[in-house]
């Protein structure tokens, strides 16, 4: 991620981003980019585990030892809903078109249709 | 004068529907092609007035074998065809090819000399490249010929067509030959008629003499739809073979057939093997 600005800047944009992080906010593009910069930033990582260390006790002292302190990912309905529909959708016209193309077992036409004829000219 | 001529066309349409009148059976297959249609294969089957015409064609995903049959009423003809036909419906889930098998009739009534056109695959989306057959039916005075002629010519020799003249033989031909090693014995005619009691045959090979009951009979009826349907058994005879005496034979084994000189072999208990050829009787 390239931020414009200083050394100082920079790190401030980092750390809102970490911020976002652990409240689960950030896309899996921005996670990304986020730890990579971690791992070559000594300051930036020293910043996101004292940032963990205070949500843990918050955490603890409200009761909750096991709360997840990184939430997941939240899927919205809507987009699930939109991905089952597109999905949905894709199959069905997969299958119409595998049908046109092979049929199934007793052809595309009537039976009668594929029977011979005799015709007077 | 008008009874007179009335009476020679009554005589005349009498005679074109009595036994001395042969049945002709013309046929052309055409295909569509870009330009114009094209003749794939031409060909005839005659033969006396109950003559039927057994047509077949194959494609790779098709295969429709029918009978032709033809009543003559008065001036017209009723032609009717039974089919036989088996489609490939697709493959199986382990990947074998599935048939579905279709049986049914039609008839129709026409003119002599009408040409009909026949749809063999049918005229919907699934017929294989719109391909028919043209029939022309003609009679003629023969003078009692009674032996059946075929005549096929195949343009596209990729193409799997085959047309048979489907004749109940009355009598037939039977050429016997003892065979043992490369010796061969001399050719026995004999004209048989089927039903009729056996007869007592000697055949000489190399000085030894082999005597067998022979009779001539009518296959068993076929057991299945479409061996009916298509009338397998009708131009073909059994040639029952047993050992002596007449009165008790023992049999040795049958040898059946069509007559179109073809020699079938049937082996014998002495090591000998015997060739029987059916053809049609002569001309009598």
């Amino acid at each position: 991620m390239t931020v414009p600005g200083g050394a100082e800047t920079a790190h401030e944009q980092w750390r809102v981003q970490i911020d976002a992080e652990l409240d689960g906010e950030l896309s899996l593009v921005e996670r990304a980019a986020l730890a990579k910069h971690l791992a070559t930033c000594a300051r930036c990582a020293g910043a996101r585990a004292s940032q963990l260390e205070v949500r843990v006790a918050l955490a603890r002292s409200a009761g909750n030892p096991h709360a997840f302190v990184v939430p997941r990912p939240s899927i919205r309905a809507g987009t699930l809903a939109l991905w089952i529909t597109v999905a949905l959708v894709t199959g069905l016209l997969a299958g119409w078109a595998a049908d046109r193309r092979w049929g199934g077992p007793g052809g595309g036409s009537t039976l009668e249709e594929s029977r011979g004829t005799i015709v007077v000219q | 004068m008008v009874p007179s001529s009335f009476s020679s066309i009554l005589l005349a349409l009498s005679t074109l529907q009595g036994p001395g009148t042969r049945l002709t059976y013309r046929i052309r297959v055409i295909e569509p092609g870009v330009v114009a249609p094209r003749v794939v294969a031409t060909g005839s089957v005659s033969g006396p007035l109950d003559s039927d015409m057994r047509l077949t064609l194959r494609t790779d995903t098709a295969e429709v074998e029918a009978l032709f049959q033809v009543t003559p009423v008065g001036d017209t003809v009723t032609l009717a065809g039974e089919f036989f036909m088996r489609r490939r419906v697709g493959r199986s889930r382990r990947g074998l090819p599935l048939w579905e098998e279709d049986n049914y009739r039609r008839i129709v009534r026409l003119t002599w000399n009408d040409t009909t056109r026949i749809y063999p695959f049918g005229v919907g989306k699934a017929a294989p490249r719109g391909l028919w057959v043209e029939l022309l039916l003609e009679r003629e005075f023969s003078g009692g010929a009674g032996r059946p002629a075929e005549s096929f010519e195949l343009s596209d020799s990729t193409r799997d067509f085959r047309m048979e003249a489907v004749v109940r033989p009355r009598r037939a031909r039977v050429i016997l030959n003892l065979v043992r090693a490369d010796t061969v014995s001399a050719p026995r005619p004999m004209d048989l008629v089927p039903e009729e009691p056996p007869r007592t045959v000697q055949l000489v090979l190399l000085g030894r003499r082999t005597t067998l009951v022979v009779s001539l009979t009518r296959p068993e009826p076929p057991l299945s739809d479409r061996d009916r349907s298509l009338a397998l058994d009708a131009d073909v005879v059994c040639l029952r073979v047993a050992a002596p005496p007449a009165d008790a034979p023992q049999s040795l084994g049958t040898i059946c057939g069509r007559l179109n000189n073809v020699a079938r072999q049937l082996a014998l208990p002495t090591g000998d093997t015997l060739a029987a050829t059916f053809s049609w009787p002569g001309w009598r």
